[in-house]
């Protein structure tokens, strides 16, 4: 009887008042979106620093830009409020891509590889490694100007989009063979 | 399903075909001498490809120039000399381009036997082509290329979206050999339908497909539509007319367009598999092939329920072609009575009972997450099936393959997490149906995950068919 009890109370502790607390809900959703049975790695950091570089320069475009106009007979406004939206850019989205590009995340797991992503819309893809159909491994002129080398999983769905980006070009390229060779012994039919 | 044990690697050798599948025929199993089967050296398209190629767009270069350039530049003196003096200037720097780009494509068989292909001036790409996996292998001859007596290879395997590989210009000869080894690698699965004996199952009828398209909710609202835009342009009258004909025109178009590619529909069992025929200004024939069904999609417009009427929709992997905009291809049948379609459904998927599976629903909380269609959202599994419902203007029921699902996903929304759900998406390979158990309480959906890999895993390891080669 007191077992019983000390079980239901305990249910109820799980379950939770009916309105959890913020901190609560982030947690529980960290371990779904985070699932175990295998290492979670995350990118390199160097991914940050090219994005941020990207902000920048997106940003300093957008200054530039309103340096422009204000040259131009405009009125003085416009130009001001270019200037607030390169400024609101830089710092709006320096902690931003920090946050996001710490957000990814995958695992390899005995039977599939785990990818998850995002912070506003979270994402968690898992593709068994007999789906794969093919590896694609690229690195574009600033990824390659920063060592950085993006691996995209593809699976005969459209929608799986499994991408890692951001990683050392050594561990992509093992990762890749590895995937490979995974994807060889458990290749199913479609 | 099947107790016997998978062939774990498909690389490794060509398995038995299956019994309605023929063997490869001759001359694609032993390619040309000249080709060293069995090489794993790296080779290269023609030397002579980035001429070619810059021909290709010389003509299109040298018209655009004069466009742009128009009167200004012929009124000069030796007008036309600077023009085509441009452009060959232009085309000199795209050669250069072209000739990096050649140097770069190259492509060889790797120890395993698949094809790998390296192309990409600015963005290195390496791509491995899983030849058990092999779609189609076409010789292509556009018009310049054929004037020079070469030809363009394109390679695809079954996948989504970029899943090919074209490898521009070879030699007619050589494209041929590649063709054949790329064939014989992909373990001989090539076969023709042939005339294998067929039993018609079904055909539409003409009038229930009418009635059934100008039921669509979707078009009730094109011809509310259509009286609209009429009744305004007559009160405006005038120029209005000439809109009227054609905005009124817009929606009976979409209609007749619908009617004409499902008019005639029949189906039909032949060993190959399912055999759709329809269309009435242009005839299509689909095989369906037994034992290749992603997913069927039951779909019941809110004014068909009174009839008891549902159109089915299928995927198959390869099936859905990128330039099917219109999604009939995915039509397995465009009405019927429901029981005619679970008839056709029991042919088609055997074996499921998809009928007889617990269903569960999301909490009640997620009516503020879905409003309209909370009630009529559910899932459920068993061993072979995974059941989604959703939809209350228009029901959808889904019935997926654990075995033919190719990932799955679990994702959240900030709307979502405000209310503590998530949706578990069962990704299939490209079609009309996408499946997704929407908005379900937050463990459950992960329970629900969790569960569907176990349950893909244990359905793909006794499932028989491990290859599989589209009907062309």
């Amino acid at each position: 009887m007191l077992s019983d009890r000390a079980v239901l109370a305990g249910a109820n502790l799980a379950r939770g008042p009916k309105r959890p607390t913020l901190s609560d809900m982030a947690s529980k959703v960290d371990v779904a979106f985070r699932p175990g049975g295998g290492i979670w790695q995350s990118l390199s950091p160097k991914l940050i620093v090219a994005r941020r570089l990207i902000l920048a320069l997106f940003a300093a475009v957008v200054l530039i830009a309103a340096i422009v106009v204000a040259v131009t007979p405009a009125p003085r406004w416009i130009p001001a409020l270019i200037a607030v939206a390169a400024v609101a850019i830089l710092v709006i989205g320096w902690p931003w891509v920090g946050r996001r590009v710490r957000s990814w995340g995958y695992a390899e797991r005995d039977d599939d590889l785990v990818v998850g992503s995002g912070i506003w819309f979270r994402r968690l893809v898992v593709v068994p490694y007999g789906r794969l159909q093919f590896v694609d491994v690229t690195a574009g002129p600033l990824d390659r100007a920063f060592g950085l080398t993006s691996v995209q999983l593809h699976t005969a769905a459209a929608t799986s989009d499994a991408a890692i980006p951001g990683l050392a070009p050594e561990v992509a390229a093992q990762l890749r063979d590895r995937l490979a060779a995974k994807g060889e012994q458990r290749s199913a039919g479609l | 399903m099947s107790d016997d044990p998978r062939t774990p690697n498909p690389a490794a050798g060509p398995s038995p075909p299956g019994p309605h599948y023929q063997p490869a025929p001759p001359d694609h199993a032993a390619p040309p001498a000249h080709v060293q089967p069995g090489s794993t050296a790296k080779r290269h398209v023609h030397p002579v490809t980035p001429l070619v190629r810059v021909s290709t767009y010389l003509p299109a270069l040298f018209f655009f120039m004069l466009i742009a350039g128009g009167q200004s530049i012929l009124s000069q003196p030796f007008g036309i000399v600077i023009l085509i003096g441009l452009t060959l200037l232009i085309s000199l720097v795209v050669l250069v381009y072209e000739f990096l780009a050649y140097r770069r494509l190259a492509y060889w068989f790797d120890e395993d036997g698949d094809l790998r292909v390296q192309s990409g001036v600015v963005f290195h790409q390496e791509r491995r082509m899983q030849l058990s996996r092999l779609q189609t292998v076409d010789v292509n001859r556009p018009l310049v290329a054929r004037v020079f007596g070469f030809a363009a290879l394109r390679i695809e395997v079954a996948g989504a979206g970029d899943s090919r590989a074209d490898l521009q210009y070879l030699t007619v000869a050589e494209a041929d050999a590649l063709r054949s080894e790329i064939i014989a690698r992909s373990a001989g699965l090539e076969h023709d339908v042939g005339e294998a004996p067929e039993q018609p199952l079904l055909v539409v009828p003409t009038k229930d497909l009418l009635v059934s398209l100008l039921l669509r909710a979707a078009t009730v609202f094109l011809l509310l539509a259509t009286i609209l835009i009429v009744v305004s342009t007559v009160w405006v009258s005038g120029w209005g007319g000439i809109f009227t004909v054609i905005l009124g025109g817009v929606p009976l178009l979409m209609v007749f367009t619908e009617f004409s590619q499902l008019y005639n529909f029949s189906v039909a069992e032949s060993p190959d598999g399912m055999r759709l025929r329809h269309g009435l200004l242009q005839t299509q024939a689909r095989t369906i092939p037994p034992g290749r069904v992603s997913a069927v999609e039951f779909v019941e417009p809110l004014f068909w329920r009174r009839r008891g009427w549902v159109r089915l929709y299928v995927t198959v992997a390869g099936l859905a072609r990128e330039d099917d905009d219109t999604g009939t291809e995915s039509v397995l049948l465009p009405v019927a009575p429901r029981a005619v379609a679970e008839e056709l459904f029991a042919r088609i998927m055997p074996g499921t009972t998809p009928q007889d599976v617990q269903l569960q629903s999301p909490p009640v909380r997620v009516r503020r997450r879905s409003p309209i269609q909370w009630r009529h959202l559910a899932a459920g599994v068993d061993s072979q099936v995974a059941v989604l419902k959703r939809g209350r203007v228009t029901r959808r029921t889904q019935i997926v393959h654990h075995a033919r699902v190719q990932s799955v996903r679990l994702t959240q929304g900030p709307w979502e997490r405000s209310l503590d759900l998530a949706s578990v998406h069962l990704d299939l390979p490209p079609g009309r149906i996408t499946a997704v158990w929407e908005h379900f309480g937050l463990e459950q959906a992960q329970a629900m995950l969790d569960d569907e890999i176990v349950r893909m895993r244990a359905a793909r390891a006794s499932d028989r068919s491990t290859r599989w080669m589209r009907d062309t």
